[in-house]
């Protein structure tokens, strides 16, 4: 094994952009991502223990059921011995590094829970999987800053976003809360957040298309087309609403904030409870995407409709690219000990102040011959099979390892490609 | 970042380390290992020396990896016979664990460590016929926690394994200080038999997650291995049957199999010091409204700002991270405040 050392050309970063391509269909109370079915599981009602339409953050538990064992593991248990539920689960002890979750505890939350709940030492087990999915929000009622504060969740998660929507509003007037177009604190909202895990940085400009399907046909369909986050009409059954401007794209957020109030059809159906029918507008978009709304809520005429959602994501990655180079004459020596013939004394002469190594120790030939029964002349080669990566103090940072050991022979020159995402 | 006032951190008495062990429960129901997928969560390769386990039917783009297991003995074994099957690899596959794990001994002879049942590698106690299973990285992490791991083993017939005697083994002596030994391989410890006076039938390496297990657990059994046309003792299966079956053979009296696993956490903590006299005022557009402070009431009361976000900058003033609070901090003349910032890497 030798050292070498990188120059000034041979290291250098750049940013992998990619654009991820994300599909949502909702129907029937159900999201499905990128056209994947429900997958029911032999053991457990769902394999990756996920609703429809969830990513699940690490996959682990597949078809596992929970299962109230009665046992801890290690089996002798102890107070440091976390229990037995038949999945996977991180715990981690009370300790004065003060790590936590983010939420702990069953009758406050945060930090409170952390201090009046646990004593050090004590454990704080946790739950997988950890998923995510789309959410539909349905905001209704006045939240205006003179109306008093926002009564509801809905209502809280959209004043959130006040101060990032009137930010915008230099790429259009439609982000703006108070505008020409209408007054968001009054307005009837549908907002539809999409997690980061889908995406990654931002939802990519002039990608997003939302596509309202009713019975079967698409009856209208909205595009982000100037790239400036204005979700434009460009397709309906009523054709006299193409063209405007039903909403906006929040891009770094992963905000999809609909006002477009219109009819999309004539026929009305139950998009909203089981009293009353609607017509189909950009405010009804995604009805049954994790706001709590089926067919159990709502009427069954409601799955005549049927929601895509499509975008690309944006994500960047940092890659180093460093060039290790063998070159002819160098890199032709290996210290596996296979690399010299077997049954050689390795020493000369040893004692309480020498070892001294035989100067004549032959290398293992490993030169293929062309010929049956016969040993092809000797040639020193070497087979690469890693390459590692030292910092300056000649620390072992990290190993590339080539798919096939690389034969180098001595008057060859190579160069290796080796990449880093960070 | 309105605020633009830097603090200069004082790397003695601002900064310092901190380890935190994260751990996950990691149990594995006989179940998944054999009969509740028909061994489609099983996968065998055409070289035979080793045998996968998926917790899914590894066609399946959901499965995960979760061990391997294979079959060995030494050559100085009593099984050890060119007539028996696959005989070379089921040495060197023996001889490569414990090359990789327990090293080299003196001698010039057999040089190679063997597997043994007490933690001193002084040639004593030797387990020369064994199963080894070599768990994913995915399960076990940085390591297996010391003192977590059991193992049930039914050591019944082969209709009903787990219908008479089930033996329990466990790393129980084991702690993070003490009762284990560092090798070439890392720390090992030695795999007791629940209620069984000292009875040690295995080891466990923890940061390479592998168990090695003697086939004297099942001395006695003799159908251990058992098909239409044949049944085998362990010294008979490990004889006649390849390193396939013989991992058939292991799985179908696993009945349980647990262990906490551990990923060290390394975090930089930095005090983040506020004085009374600073970082009472924001530069923040929203902070004035009509040249008034927004959050005062009244004019003489003395100035206040809310802290959302601490920066940490470098040595040229360029940002390199932010610290979010979790709720805005009240901070006036009146007060002082310590904030720590927690990196995780």
């Amino acid at each position: 094994m030798s050292f070498k050392k990188f120059t000034e050309n041979d290291v250098f970063s750049n940013t992998m952009r990619s654009y991820p391509k994300v599909d949502f269909f909702v129907f029937d109370g159900k999201t499905y991502y990128n056209n994947i079915p429900e997958q029911s599981g032999s053991r457990n009602a769902e394999v990756r223990n996920a609703p429809v339409g969830s990513i699940s953050l690490y996959e682990f538990n597949i078809d596992r059921p929970y299962v109230a064992t009665g046992t801890k593991v290690p089996l002798e248990g102890g107070p440091g011995a976390p229990t037995n539920f038949g999945r996977i689960a991180p715990w981690i002890s009370k300790d004065s590094a003060r790590s936590s979750f983010k939420t702990v505890g069953a009758n406050a939350v945060g930090e409170t829970a952390y201090n009046s709940e646990f004593q050090y030492g004590d454990i704080l087990q946790g739950q997988y999987p950890l998923t995510a999915s789309i959410t539909r929000e349905f905001v209704t009622g006045s939240r205006s800053a003179t109306t008093g504060y926002p009564v509801n969740k809905e209502q809280r998660h959209f004043v959130a976003l006040r101060n990032r929507l009137n930010f915008y509003s230099v790429r259009s007037l439609h982000y703006k809360v108070s505008s020409p177009y209408g007054n968001k604190d009054e307005q009837t909202l549908n907002m539809i957040s999409v997690p980061s895990i889908f995406y990654g940085t931002k939802i990519e400009p002039g990608s997003v298309s939302l596509k309202w399907n009713f019975t079967g046909s698409m009856i209208a369909e909205l595009r982000d087309l100037r790239e400036n986050g204005e979700l434009i009409q460009v397709s309906g059954a009523i054709s006299s609403n193409d063209g405007k401007v039903a909403g906006v794209v929040m891009y770094d957020e992963g905000i999809i904030l609909l006002t477009g109030s219109w009819n999309l059809s004539t026929t009305a159906i139950h998009l909203r409870d089981n009293t009353t029918a609607v017509n189909p507008s950009w405010l009804y978009f995604g009805v049954g995407a994790n706001d709590g709304l089926n067919q159990s809520n709502l009427n069954t005429d409601y799955v005549s409709a049927s929601y895509d959602i499509n975008f690309k994501g944006h994500t960047e990655t940092q890659v180093v690219t460093m060039f290790a180079h063998a070159r002819r004459g160098e890199v032709n020596y290996s210290n596996n000990p296979t690399f010299l013939e077997h049954g050689q004394n390795h020493t000369e002469f040893t004692s309480s102040h020498v070892y001294e190594e035989r100067p004549d120790i032959r290398i293992k030939n490993i030169v293929s011959s062309s010929f049956s029964d016969y040993s092809a002349s000797f040639n020193r080669n070497v087979y690469v099979s890693r390459i590692g990566i030292y910092d300056k103090n000649k620390n072992l940072m990290g190993v590339a390892t080539v798919s096939n050991p690389i034969l180098k022979e001595e008057g060859q020159d190579y160069s290796f490609k080796l990449k880093l995402d960070i | 970042m309105p605020v633009q006032n830097f603090e200069n951190l004082d790397t003695n008495t601002d900064v310092t380390t901190t380890r935190t062990l994260l751990h996950e429960v990691i149990p594995l129901t006989g179940t998944i290992i054999s009969g509740a997928y028909s061994d489609a969560n099983i996968k065998n390769y055409t070289h035979g020396m080793f045998q996968s386990v998926y917790d899914y039917p590894y066609l399946s783009s959901s499965a995960n990896h979760i061990f391997d297991i294979t079959a060995g003995y030494d050559e100085t074994s009593i099984l050890s016979a060119s007539t028996s099957t696959q005989n070379t690899k089921k040495i060197n596959l023996y001889n490569q664990y414990s090359q990789v794990l327990l090293g080299y001994t003196g001698s010039t002879t057999d040089g190679v460590r063997k597997f043994e049942n007490d933690l001193t590698l002084d040639g004593t106690g030797a387990m020369k016929e064994c199963f080894f299973f070599s768990f994913s990285r995915l399960l076990v992490k940085d390591q297996i926690k010391k003192g977590s791991f059991s193992l049930s083993l039914g050591t019944g017939s082969w209709a009903t394994p787990f219908a008479g005697n089930v033996k329990v083994y466990q790393d129980i002596s084991a702690s993070a200080t003490t009762n284990t030994n560092n090798t070439v391989g890392g720390d090992y410890g030695l795999l007791y038999l629940s209620g069984g006076a000292n009875r040690v039938e295995g080891v466990v390496f923890y940061q390479a997650g592998i168990v090695v297990l003697s086939s004297s657990v099942w001395s006695g059994v003799s159908d251990f291995y058992s098909g239409s046309a044949f049944s085998y003792s362990p010294a008979e299966t490990l004889v006649s049957a390849s390193i396939s079956g013989s991992a058939d053979a292991l799985r179908h009296r696993i009945q349980n199999l647990s262990f906490n696993n551990t990923t060290e956490i390394n975090s930089k903590i930095y005090f983040c010091r506020v004085p009374h006299n600073k970082y009472n005022y924001s530069s923040n557009p929203t902070y004035t409204s009509g040249s008034k402070i927004r959050v005062k009431e009244v004019a003489s009361d003395t100035p206040r700002a809310y802290i959302t976000t601490v920066g940490l900058y470098n040595s040229q003033n360029e940002l390199l991270a932010t610290a979010k609070l979790s709720e805005p901090l009240m901070k006036d003349p009146s007060n002082e405040l310590i904030l720590r910032v927690r990196l995780d890497y």
